[in-house]
């Protein structure tokens, strides 16, 4: 193979080089499947209408995806769960608002640095007082820190309340790169600036955790006592992974802002958001890197969408994520391969098949049974 | 201050082409407003005009659970009322309207725009003012008319989105500085200026209740010179009032301010008694306390307690002699078993709002109207309900009288009613058309 050909042997499989990354290699299923992605990606708003899908819906979930992929560095590194990445999403979003609202800046770009800041900074300050905490004290204090921001931004006229703030100035949309655009132009500049970010932000997440500094994260959340022992700074090593993680949800949040163009306490801040942000990553899987943004689309789509359908729509999305929680233990993402595998077998030996049917059955005979039994003695009592 | 209530016999005496000619003299206009007993024989020349056979696709969002659902389930009924009675009556031109219910939640922006994909012709809701905040521009931007029950907050259409900027939102509820200057007035009607020295608030802590407060303070201040000695804003949703009870207890204000509804309002009531708050102070004031109506109880309405009912009060005129509004509650009772509240107004006359302006606008179109016809038609369009005569504004804000009585018990309901009830115009708990209200308060 050529030096700059992006194909290498490898354990006598080609494998395909990913530029910027250093090292990532996808076989060629996998490249297949990312390929399918960034086409679905930079295609959304073009195919998300003719599959009956709300393109803006759609968007909304890959923002808090990336929130979510942000929390994900702390839950699948250092092993920490955070109740209050919400907090980084909420400041990003409302650091555009404010300084939209207050201070009247239009320009788009700016705005979205200074979600980033905002948001970062919050971040870094928050890490710094909860990175030398475990389990459920991390969780407790970072939930505090989010409570505690939500409650201001909602009793503050400043804010302006609950009402929350347009990203309006005079009534006008925000400029994007110094231009001002039509109503679908702006949604399309911005989506695709985003897309850009994030796949940007992705490759950047992808090198930091196959880094020194990211397998220091993974000994971190092994073990705390053998990584200082061998000389990590874990405490400074987990604020900065906080900080970097909150870096994510601020951008992510501050995109939210521009493409909402209104912020309001409850659907940014509160602290059920952050739940959410926390589950999206579990839910799309929280060992890979995509998961959560996948996690973070199917999550947003159902919570908007299933009322339309169903009156009590909580039940639904109930049973679908139970049913994801059930079977898909590793989430959606992290299922994958086992599902691919599973369906080679199937394919190489379709008597598998009989046996899984059998399973099935046999799995169903049992919580009969038991349901029976149960019954039973609630009716009669044990005898 | 009040409005002098309608003589029997002149709302007796009004013959059938009055009331047709002074509703509107449209089928749909007659029914929603609740005589259609007049239609009888009627021809009507509408059925001549030009207008697609499909239903009208509508939709409404309101909240459907959690607490607020006290208020959004009220509204629902009203908008399914007002919609079966355009359907019983063949519709709008004809046309029949389907309306899909949901829940408002925190994405009524994105609740609207779904509605719009969905090819809605007309959106009703939401209830929560941020949420209707969000949703102006874009409503604006997509071209399709939202009708708001509720999201009363007055800078909406005051300061945010004047009438130049805003082509396609409308809002069918009073506006917050009615109710709460209608407070402020009633406690002075009652207790008289002279005798109110000092006032305390207890209000939710959000944006309608710290922006109520403004209001009810800027409003008593100017009216009477008394002083604050409190204002508490607890939580929505809290499971405790005493400390802001026990400063409402130590300070003895004459008058208490509350815009707590729901939940928070039984709560208030409830520890209110058990701590003697009622012995305590001579007159509390509440603007939305009877929108807890049908979760009161008998022991929670005794005491010096008025309570305002926004545009809406079910026996105001006396349903003895007013039959649109004995028939409205009646079909309430049987049809959902509840005591019909202003939240119910409020789904009921955006929907009529909404109807009797295509009606009107079909008429000299003799063809169904587009969108920016039909909100020209709906600015400055005046209608009937059962609760009255509504005009909705050239700013987009329709305006209704304002009721406030005492909070009593009735045997016969199982349900809290309000007695001696005040009537009070909206010229004279508004400002006037370009007017800032806390300016207008300003200058009285």
């Amino acid at each position: 193979m050529s030096r700059f050909s992006p194909l290498e042997e490898r354990d006598g499989k080609t494998v395909v080089r990913v530029p910027f990354t250093r090292g990532l290699t996808l076989t060629s299923g996998q490249t297949a499947l990312a390929l399918v992605g960034l086409v679905v990606l930079f295609g959304l708003p073009f195919l998300a209408g003719l599959v009956g899908l709300s393109w803006g819906r759609l968007f909304r979930g890959l923002l808090f995806g990336m929130a979510a992929v942000g929390l994900n560095l702390l839950l699948r590194h250092t092993e920490l769960v955070s109740f209050g990445h919400a907090a980084f999403f909420g400041g990003g979003a409302y650091a555009v608002a404010v300084m939209a609202a207050h201070l009247e800046v239009s320009e788009g770009i700016l705005l979205l640095l200074s979600a980033v800041i905002v948001g970062t900074l919050l971040a870094a300050v928050i890490g710094y007082f909860v990175a030398g905490y475990v389990d459920i004290y991390f969780a407790l204090l970072t939930l505090a820190f989010n409570a505690v921001i939500f409650a201001t931004v909602f009793r503050s006229a400043f804010f302006n309340y609950n009402d929350g703030l347009a990203v309006r100035v005079g009534g006008d949309n925000p400029t994007l790169f110094g231009l001002a655009w039509t109503d679908l132009g702006y949604d399309l500049v911005l989506y695709y600036t985003t897309i850009v970010l994030m796949i940007v932000m992705l490759v950047l997440m992808w090198r930091l955790i196959n880094s020194p500094f990211g397998r220091a994260l993974d000994a971190i959340g092994q073990d705390r006592t053998r990584a200082r022992f061998i000389g990590i700074p874990v405490e400074r090593y987990v604020w900065y992974s906080f900080t970097i993680s909150g870096l994510y949800g601020a951008f992510a949040g501050g995109v939210y802002a521009l493409q909402r163009l209104h912020v309001q306490p409850e659907p940014t801040l509160y602290v059920f958001v952050s739940g959410e942000i926390l589950f999206m990553a579990i839910l799309g899987g929280f060992t890979t890197l995509v998961g959560p943004l996948i996690g973070g689309v199917l999550l947003v789509y159902l919570l908007e969408a299933t009322r339309f359908s169903f009156y009590y729509y909580h039940a639904p999305i109930g049973i679908i994520l139970l049913a994801i929680v059930l079977f898909m233990p590793k989430g959606i993402m992290g299922s994958l391969p086992d599902f691919f595998a599973g369906l080679r077998r199937r394919v190489a030996d379709p008597g598998r098949l009989g046996d899984d049917v059998r399973s099935i059955r046999s799995m169903v005979r049992q919580s009969l049974t038991r349901a029976t039994t149960t019954v039973r003695i609630l009716v009669f009592g044990v005898k | 201050m009040t409005t002098e209530r309608t003589d029997d016999s002149m709302a007796g005496g009004m013959d059938r082409r009055t009331i047709l000619k002074a509703v509107g003299g449209s089928a749909i206009a007659v029914a929603l407003a609740g005589c259609t007993e007049l239609l009888e024989d009627e021809d009507d020349a509408i059925e001549d005009a030009e207008v697609p056979d499909e239903p009208i696709e509508a939709g409404l969002q309101t909240f459907l659970e959690g607490a607020p659902a006290v208020l959004g389930v009220q509204a629902q009924y009203g908008a399914e009322t007002a919609v079966r009675r355009i359907n019983d009556n063949d519709g709008i031109a004809g046309r029949q309207i389907d309306l899909d219910v949901i829940e408002e939640g925190e994405e009524a922006l994105e609740n609207y725009q779904q509605f719009v994909n969905d090819g809605k012709e007309v959106t009703f809701g939401p209830i929560s003012s941020g949420n209707h905040e969000a949703m102006v521009p874009e409503i604006n931007a997509q071209g399709v008319i939202n009708v708001a029950t509720d999201g009363t907050v007055t800078t909406l259409y005051e300061e945010d989105h004047p009438p130049d900027e805003n082509t396609y939102s409308f809002r069918f509820q009073n506006h917050d500085v009615m109710e709460a200057l209608a407070a402020a007035v009633e406690a002075v009607e009652v207790l008289g200026a002279d005798e109110i020295d000092t006032y305390a608030g207890i209000n939710p802590g959000y944006a309608f209740g710290f922006d109520e407060h403004d209001v009810f303070s800027a409003g008593i201040e100017q009216l009477t010179g008394a002083e604050e000695v409190y204002d508490g804003f607890p939580d929505l949703g809290t499971d405790d009032m005493s400390t802001h009870i026990e400063a409402v207890n130590s300070e003895e204000p004459d008058v208490l301010f509350s815009s707590c509804w729901g939940g928070d309002a039984t709560l208030l009531l409830e520890q209110g008694h058990g701590a003697g708050m009622f012995d305590n102070i001579e007159l509390m004031v509440g603007p939305v306390l009877y929108g807890s109506a049908n979760d009161l109880s008998e022991g929670l309405v005794d005491g010096p307690i008025r309570s305002g009912s926004r545009n809406f009060y079910w026996d105001e005129p006396d349903t003895d002699r007013w039959s649109p509004a004995a028939a409205l509650f009646e079909e309430v009772q049987d049809e959902y078993g509840v005591v019909p509240t202003a939240h119910f107004m409020s789904g009921y006359g955006a929907v009529t709002a909404w109807a009797t302006a295509a009606e009107k606008a079909v008429r000299p179109l003799g063809r169904w109207p587009e969108q920016d016809e039909l909100a020209e038609v709906l600015t400055g369009h005046g209608f009937h309900t059962p609760a009255g005569y509504h005009t909705m504004a050239n700013d987009h804000q329709c305006y209704s009288n304002a009721h406030f009585g005492e909070l009593g018990w009735s045997d016969d309901l199982d349900a809290a009613v309000i007695e001696n009830v005040n009537v009070y115009a909206p010229e004279e708990v508004s400002p006037p058309q370009g007017e800032v209200s806390l300016e207008w308060i300003g200058g009285w």
